[in-house]
């Protein structure tokens, strides 16, 4: 989503939210996140004023001062920010790659089903269409945030093609627009 | 290696754990911007490497001396399980940190017997648009304005003053850097 993102092209414009429209986001984003109500609380006070920078391709990102937060494409899940979930790495369920996915994700590559179910691979249970974290052997932070494309029961048991879409990786557009002016 | 059945329950985790708060303090690179345990992956690899030295001796020592092999690739250990060769691509490229393109500057007309001063470039330096426009406006005292993303329009001909006051504010750029591109149509 974010490959090929620029700053200075993508972004169409900022906007402040209104409080009402700041309720609704909140209120999404509870629901999405009612594991880690505590953090979210941390993360997104309620009395914080709420930016929405708007981008190509319908895609909104959620800052607070100048940090972006969350994003999402048209009307889809709201997605930690690499920056955010790195902080709070308990937003989202854990998938690990094993090492020799590391720069193809990195690449910008959707994970593979076998990068996943090799040996240096980890999966927790979830459903298709679940935000998720990508993990790497051998590392602590996350490389990216993807979206299942089948649940983990089928990537173990089909184990072919792709099982995670790659939407926002290190090192890709998105991870380089750091702060809202 | 941790066997499948622990792997499984460390996986999961998405319950907090115990033992750690939130936020997470990360060290991310000054060179590539990435967590340093990242670094190795980045193509300008040797320059993370002296950066870590430099600023954080203690993590540098973690990673690059712990190990013998820091490259993850398709070596080491994975490969005797028998895994197969991935093929394709896997080139991560370095984000151009819009190089320093050097700064340009042009008189422009705008009646039979006024000019305009236009500069562009400075934010290939990293300068603060804004922070300039309003320096450049106290210094000539006169109007400018920042006219797009990397242009800033003095109002009056002070070309040749720039190339005294650019390099006297900003020493990160030279005067040889400075191009005057003379008269300019808009
Ligand atoms: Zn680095």
């Amino acid at each position: 989503m974010f490959k090929k993102f620029e700053e200075k092209e993508s972004v169409t414009g900022v906007t402040q939210l209104k409080s009402s429209a700041q309720r609704g986001i909140r209120a999404k984003l509870l629901d999405e996140y009612s594991h880690c109500e505590d953090y979210l609380n941390q993360i997104v006070p309620k009395k914080e004023a709420m930016k929405i920078v708007k981008c190509h391709d319908h895609v909104e990102i959620i800052a607070i001062g100048n940090e972006l937060l969350f994003f999402r494409q048209r009307d889809g899940p709201f997605m930690p920010t690499l920056r955010l979930l790195h902080k709070y790495p308990i937003l989202l369920s854990h998938q690990q790659v094993d090492k020799g996915a590391i720069r193809f994700v990195l690449s910008g590559a959707n994970i593979m089903c076998p990068g996943l179910t090799s040996p240096g691979g980890k999966m927790a249970p979830a459903d298709k269409d679940t935000v998720v974290a990508i993990m790497a052997e051998g590392k602590e932070h996350a490389l990216a945030v993807g979206i299942l494309k089948m649940s983990t029961g089928d990537i173990a048991s089909i184990n072919k093609g792709v099982g995670v879409e790659n939407v926002h990786y290190l090192n890709d557009g998105l991870w380089h627009f750091r702060t809202v002016k | 290696m941790a066997s499948t059945e622990e792997a499984e329950a460390e996986a999961g985790a998405k319950a907090p754990k115990k033992n750690v708060s939130y936020p997470l303090r990360i060290l991310y690179c000054g060179e590539c911007t990435l967590p340093v345990e990242y670094c190795e992956y980045m193509p300008n690899n040797d320059k993370c490497k002296a950066w870590l030295e430099k600023n954080l001796p203690s993590e540098f020592g973690k990673i690059y001396l712990g190990e013998k092999s820091p490259e993850g690739g398709d070596t080491g250990e994975t490969d005797k399980k028998g895994r197969q060769k991935r093929g394709g691509r896997g080139n991560i490229k370095i984000k151009k940190k819009s190089e320093p393109q050097g700064v340009t500057i042009a008189r422009v007309q705008r009646n039979k017997k006024k000019y305009v001063t236009r500069i562009r470039g400075l934010a290939t330096y990293d300068i603060d648009l804004e922070q300039a426009r309003k320096f450049f406006a106290n210094r000539f005292a006169c109007g400018a304005s920042r006219t797009d993303e990397d242009e800033i329009v003095i109002q009056g001909d002070v070309t040749d003053d720039i190339f005294d006051v650019v390099p006297e504010k900003w020493p990160e750029i030279d005067e040889d850097n400075i191009d005057d591109l003379g008269d300019q149509k808009r």
